[in-house]
């Protein structure tokens, strides 16, 4: 990616229904849990009842290791967990695309390209594709393909 | 000119905050319009919305009503003390019954509630909006596929609507009874004459003005901030107090509104 | 699939409590709508009475029909027939049917405050019970038939006064005779000659006291059976009717100033009683008779007024004029 414009037009693709952002400016809801804001997509988009959206939410949490965050709320919560919460909630709806839109604001103080890559890595079989968004200059802290 | 510029600025200025000011409402025009076509849509309900509907009645009634219904109860008893007193010494006691119940069950209490439940929480609700915008958080509710007006924003008109209409149907049920209780006394035989005088109060148009006033007076305290705290700026912190100043202002106003009308059409 | 814990949640069995809160709410608007149609009536086993009338002024359906002042029934409909009459539909709920009986009667009244009202009246609770859908008349409260039986009666009792009162009555013959004694005292011929000079005088003025007493007793009678009917008219179908009370605040003028004239003529017959006994108190006597003649004067002049008034409120276009000689 060249510059932030060139960035904008690439994310502006997401508000297409079958593709998912995950942003720093896109937060969790405030007042529910990591498990509840995940499991709210099944429970809003196929009427899930409560307890099985939850299952399938907490079976998410349990591949990448992170069921400790699972009751905490947005302000408790590291920059990684967020990261995790906010990459899961995507993930639930299986869509066609995920964006993930400059990874080093969603884990600052880190080297975020490995971490970011074992998760994805993690979820392989549940993620369709997955786009990073990020700035050029970023591009020698990934790992080359 | 500098006074002709001056005079003209001013002008524009009126006319700007005057326009905003119809903006307002007709933004709240649509939008309950749009809440009660959703809520008699069932596609609206499903897991998610319905727990969100619950958790408002919940917030909203359960968790005030022990304490709201003691409050009414030793209100409605006082007042009914009052009218019963005062009849008598104006030697009109058998008008006292039928008097209190009119005040009571048909004004103060629909009011009183509508009030209550405006005042906690309608302020929490534009709040809460109002951060939400402000966050983001509805652009965010939106991209993992969940419409954020039927996930967040119609449930609470539903649990608003229910809520007050549960206050008030509590309340009122425990004020005819401390009705019956100040002007007969515990004792039964005067069930009949008690009859007679409400039969008489609620003659079916009666019932319909208060059922449609109960109803216009949940729609307004979920509504109206809903509405309010929805037109604060994205990324504008400091504007969430002053959305939700001009929230209770425009609910103070519409439940006083209610009110009068309900009276207009009632006595006029 | 690994569960996700039973956690407990934050709030406790939050499904059990707005059910709870949701089903009283039913409960409470249900009963209260039902409550409201059984205290209105609706679930109550009626009977029909239809009442008739020429004029259901005021009368409105929901209205109630008293009966010894408790409500025991009220109107379904109103009707106006082909014939011009109001049919007056009237439910009255099976329970309260046993206090009407064939012989009811149904009132209609209006007052000019507050609406108008529907009475029944049942003066023999022996007759059989009145059968569902009868038809009876409704009466409305009109004073203007009773009015002529008393005011023949006030007629009468304004003769007597006239009579009482003409140039050539007995009372003012004797209130004349007694002038002509006094004067006769104060005369020449003194004291003396006043008795002597009129044996015939003074029987003439025992004659008149014993009629005035007559006409004083006939006078009680009259009123007293105006009273009498009047509490019957109040009592029966002819109630606190605003015209009928002014008839009643007239007659109870009239008794209050028979009441004075009643008063004049005791004085009067004292007086009499006075010269029949000659009283050595000549000049007393006389200045008492002025004093009864403006008395009765007076009297008169009420009187009139009030016949004037009676005249006025309704059409008797009769000359009453009653004029002390």
């Amino acid at each position: 990616m060249a510059d932030d414009a060139a960035r904008r037009t690439a994310i502006a693709a997401a508000h297409d229904a079958d593709i998912s952002l995950i942003s720093d400016e896109l937060p969790l809801r405030a007042n529910l849990s990591v498990l509840e804001n995940i499991a709210i997509v099944p429970q809003y988009r196929e009427n899930l009842a409560y307890e099985v959206a939850a299952d399938q939410a907490w079976a998410l949490l349990v591949r990448l290791g992170r069921t400790d965050c699972a009751f905490k709320r947005d302000p408790d919560l590291t920059s990684e967990e967020r990261f995790v919460a906010k990459l899961l909630r995507a993930v639930i709806r299986a869509p066609s695309i995920i964006i993930i839109d400059r990874p080093a604001l969603l884990l600052p103080d880190c080297h975020y390209p490995p971490r970011v890559q074992a998760t994805l890595d993690a979820l392989d079989d549940k993620i369709n594709e997955c786009w990073i968004v990020d700035y050029p200059w970023n591009e020698p802290l990934y790992a080359p393909r | 000119m500098p006074a002709m510029d001056s005079l003209i600025d001013l002008l524009t200025r009126r006319g700007a905050a005057l326009l905003a000011w119809l903006r307002g409402w007709r933004r709240l025009g649509r939008f309950g319009a749009t809440a009660i076509v959703e809520a008699l849509t069932p596609a609206t309900y499903n897991s998610a919305t319905r727990s969100v509907v619950q958790k408002q009645i919940y917030f909203t009634a359960w968790q005030i009503l022990p304490g709201f219904t003691l409050f009414a109860a030793v209100l409605s008893y006082v007042l009914i003390q009052i009218v019963v007193d005062t009849a008598r010494d104006y030697g009109l006691a058998q008008h006292a019954l039928e008097m209190s119940v009119r005040i009571l069950v048909l004004e103060i209490l629909p009011l009183l509630t509508a009030l209550f439940v405006g005042l906690r929480s309608g302020a929490a609700i534009n709040t809460e909006v109002a951060l939400m915008i402000v966050h983001n958080e509805m652009k965010a509710l939106e991209e993992t596929g969940v419409d954020p007006m039927r996930f967040e924003f119609i449930p609470r008109v539903i649990g608003g609507v229910i809520s007050v209409v549960a206050l008030t149907a509590v309340a009122s049920a425990l004020a005819l009874v401390l009705a019956y209780v100040a002007v007969y006394g515990f004792q039964f035989f005067s069930l009949p004459e008690f009859n007679r005088v409400v039969g008489n109060v609620f003659d079916p148009p009666a019932i319909a003005l208060l059922w449609a006033k109960v109803f216009a007076f949940g729609l307004a305290v979920t509504v109206i901030p809903i509405s309010e705290g929805l037109a604060a700026p994205a990324d504008k912190l400091f504007f969430v107090p002053i959305s939700v100043l001009r929230g209770m202002v425009r609910l103070f106003f519409v439940l006083m509104l209610v009110e009068v009308i309900s009276l207009a059409l009632k006595y006029i | 699939m690994e569960r996700a814990p039973v956690r407990a949640p934050l709030i406790k069995n939050l499904e059990f409590k707005v059910g709870l809160l949701l089903v009283l709410t039913l409960v409470l608007a249900a009963g209260f709508l039902l409550y409201t149609m059984y205290a209105r009536g609706a679930f109550e086993r009626t009977q029909r009475l239809i009442l008739v009338t020429e004029n259901a002024e005021g009368v409105q359906s929901g209205m109630a029909m008293t009966y010894a002042g408790f409500p025991i029934g009220r109107v379904k409909r109103l009707d106006l027939a082909d014939d011009g009459e109001v049919r007056v539909e009237m439910a009255i709920p099976v329970k309260d049917a046993r206090w009407l009986r064939q012989s009811s009667v149904f009132t209609l009244e209006k007052s000019l405050v507050g609406g108008a009202r529907i009475r029944a009246f049942t003066n023999q609770p022996d007759d059989p019970i009145l059968e569902d859908g009868a038809e009876r008349p409704l009466l409305t409260g009109d004073a203007a038939a009773e009015i002529p039986e008393i005011m023949a009666q006030v007629q009468d009792i304004l003769a007597n006064v006239k009579a009482m009162t003409q140039a050539d009555s007995s009372i003012n013959q004797s209130l004349v005779h007694v002038k002509t004694v006094t004067e006769r005292m104060a005369g020449e011929h003194g004291v003396l000659g006043g008795v002597l000079g009129s044996p015939e005088n003074a029987g003439k003025v025992i004659q008149a006291v014993d009629r005035s007493n007559a006409l004083l007793a006939s006078l009680n009678d009259v009123s007293h059976k105006a009273d009498g009917m009047l509490g019957k008219a109040d009592q029966r179908v002819f109630g606190p009717d605003g015209v009928m009370d002014e008839v009643q605040k007239s007659v109870t003028q009239i008794n209050a100033i028979l009441a004075d004239v009643r008063d004049s003529l005791k004085k009067a017959d004292a007086i009499l009683a006075n010269g029949e006994a000659i009283s050595a108190d000549v000049k007393a006597a006389t200045t008492d008779i002025a004093v009864l003649r403006a008395e009765v004067d007076d009297s008169l002049t009420k009187v009139n007024h009030l016949i004037n008034e009676i005249n006025r409120k309704w059409p008797f276009a009769r000359e009453v004029e009653v004029k002390l000689p």
